[in-house]
């Protein structure tokens, strides 16, 4: 059980979980473990970045305990962080550790939520100096496909898909977004059904064929989507503000 | 005290209806309502689901399917509510206490697959036609081409099943289409025997008024999210995009009012 973030190397899965321990929180706040804590596993002061995780690991098991606000007060969640490394998701890596495979397959059915995060690409960037560093829209849409495979065929009973498109502050002006689709509790300008299909049509077109064959594939799936930046701390909550209406004990 | 079960196809709404149910009073005292019924959730599974209701149904999402985990059917939401209804100025108000089992959606059709036989569809039948369960809420939703033959067979199989289980002469059935606030029903809602089943469903309306006795089946509609108003009978609802098929959300949470969310259950717990 718990909840799990996945996604292809340097989507930046580490650091929005590290990002979300900050003690600057809004309506989410991670009780343990301490931020000084993660940050000093995680984060390279000399390359000011996260470190990449450990691919021989093939996940980092972390016990997270989430307070989460929502209309009717504060709740838990309890959870498990997985954070997986980019590595895994390749052929070979998961030919020659078919036991660490096989290991993360087991934790990732039993997963009540997973965060998929997905990296920006080329034409949908435009505040970075080099745009050429990302895939374009279509080896995106490729390699999106092997996500729905991936989820089809290889974990077909989960439950709750967040998709984050991740790096919101490359794409969009993170601070108009955040102001339209962010958290208040009883008082949002959006509800989770606008949200949702704001999110969708704006930003994810080009693989709305991808996410209609999941619908049709996995009988009982939620798929939602968000934008995220560690820059900006509403969109960084949202995924975690949803999961807690649905998780939370 | 009256032993109430839930049943019906996936996706008939059966977790937002009972949800609702716990909700209602807040939702009356929102609108400052007098009414001549109180509800009230009494065990912790039917508080949590009134807090659901608020941030799940308010905000403007949708419950997931409830599914049979590990614990089997002793493992599925257990929710008990108080009922106090008063018929008329001089009547002294009744108390009734509702338990009710929310079953998934998946083990209700099975009932239609007579060769079929697993411990949880077992449990499911057994526990639905115990003789301490005065009635069952019978959820529809579907009323398309084709689903009426398919609910023909799921009833067929529960009637012959209530008579296996020496049930079929005191156990009442409470049939009810549900989320009739689409435009299609919501005008049937007045006389649903007439409207809604004789007209949508005639094979499965045939096959209950044949089997059981009239005293213990009636015919309902109802409507988890209602209409935006009274004058303006647009359904309060919308439907997004989602597995399998649509999922619905509410549309206007401050224009939130259920239809005869209660009527089934007084009725079936008398």
């Amino acid at each position: 059980m718990g909840v799990i973030y996945i996604g292809d190397r340097i989507a930046g899965k580490t650091h929005l979980a590290l990002e979300l321990a900050n003690p600057q929180g809004n309506y989410v706040k991670v009780i343990h473990p301490d931020y000084q804590h993660l940050k000093s596993l995680l984060y390279d002061h000399n390359l000011h970045s996260t470190k990449p995780t450990e691919a021989d690991k093939s996940f980092y098991d972390q016990y997270l305990n989430i307070n989460v606000q929502l209309p009717t007060g504060n709740k838990e969640i309890n959870s498990y962080w997985l954070d997986t490394g980019g590595e895994i998701w390749r052929k070979y890596w998961q030919e020659e550790n078919k036991a660490k495979w096989q290991e993360f397959l087991n934790t990732i059915r039993q997963s009540e939520g997973i965060l998929l995060i997905l990296p920006p690409y080329r034409q949908l960037v435009t505040n970075h100096p080099n745009p050429e560093e990302f895939i374009t829209q279509k080896q995106w849409c490729n390699r999106f496909q092997r996500w729905v495979n991936f989820f089809k065929y290889d974990c077909p009973k989960i439950r709750h898909l967040l998709l984050c498109l991740n790096k919101a502050d490359l794409f969009c002006n993170v601070q108009e977004e955040s102001n339209l689709l962010g958290y208040i509790p009883n008082r949002s300008h959006f509800n989770w059904q606008q949200r949702n299909e704001y999110i969708y049509q704006r930003y994810f077109t080009p693989i709305h064929p991808h996410i209609k064959e999941l619908n049709q594939s996995i009988s009982g799936l939620s798929v939602r989507f968000f934008i995220t930046s560690i820059y900006n701390r509403n969109l960084l909550e949202l995924p975690w503000i949803y999961l807690g209406s649905f998780l939370s004990k | 005290m009256g032993n109430i079960v839930v049943i019906g196809p996936r996706r008939s709404g059966k977790t937002t209806y009972l949800a609702a149910l716990s909700y209602l009073p807040a939702l009356r005292s929102r609108k400052g309502k007098e009414s001549n019924f109180k509800i009230q959730p009494l065990n912790d599974e039917s508080r949590d689901l009134a807090e659901n209701a608020e941030n799940i149904i308010v905000e403007g999402a949708n419950f997931e399917p409830t599914t049979v985990n590990a614990g089997g059917v002793d493992g599925l939401p257990y929710y008990s509510f108080q009922l106090q209804v008063k018929k008329g100025l001089l009547k002294k108000p009744e108390n009734i206490q509702i338990n009710v089992r929310d079953y998934p959606g998946e083990v209700f059709e099975k009932i239609a697959d007579r060769n079929l036989s697993d411990e949880i569809h077992q449990e499911f039948i057994d526990e639905c036609l115990m003789n301490d369960v005065n009635g069952c809420l019978i959820l529809f939703t579907q009323w398309e081409y084709g689903t009426d033959k398919f609910y023909y067979r799921v009833m067929s199989q529960f009637i012959k099943l209530m008579d296996e289980k020496n049930r079929k002469n005191n156990l009442k059935l409470a049939v009810a289409m549900s989320k009739c606030e689409r435009g299609e029903l919501w005008a049937g809602r007045i006389d649903p025997e007439t409207d809604l089943f004789e007209i949508h469903l005639p094979r499965t309306k045939t096959i209950l008024k044949d089997s059981i006795n009239p005293k213990n089946l009636r015919f309902y509609a109802l409507s988890t999210f209602g209409v935006l108003h009274k004058n303006d009978p647009r359904p309060n609802r919308i439907d997004q995009a989602g597995s399998n098929s649509s999922e619905s959300v509410l549309r206007e949470p401050n224009s939130w009012q259920p239809y005869n969310l209660i009527d089934p259950l007084y009725w079936l717990s008398k």
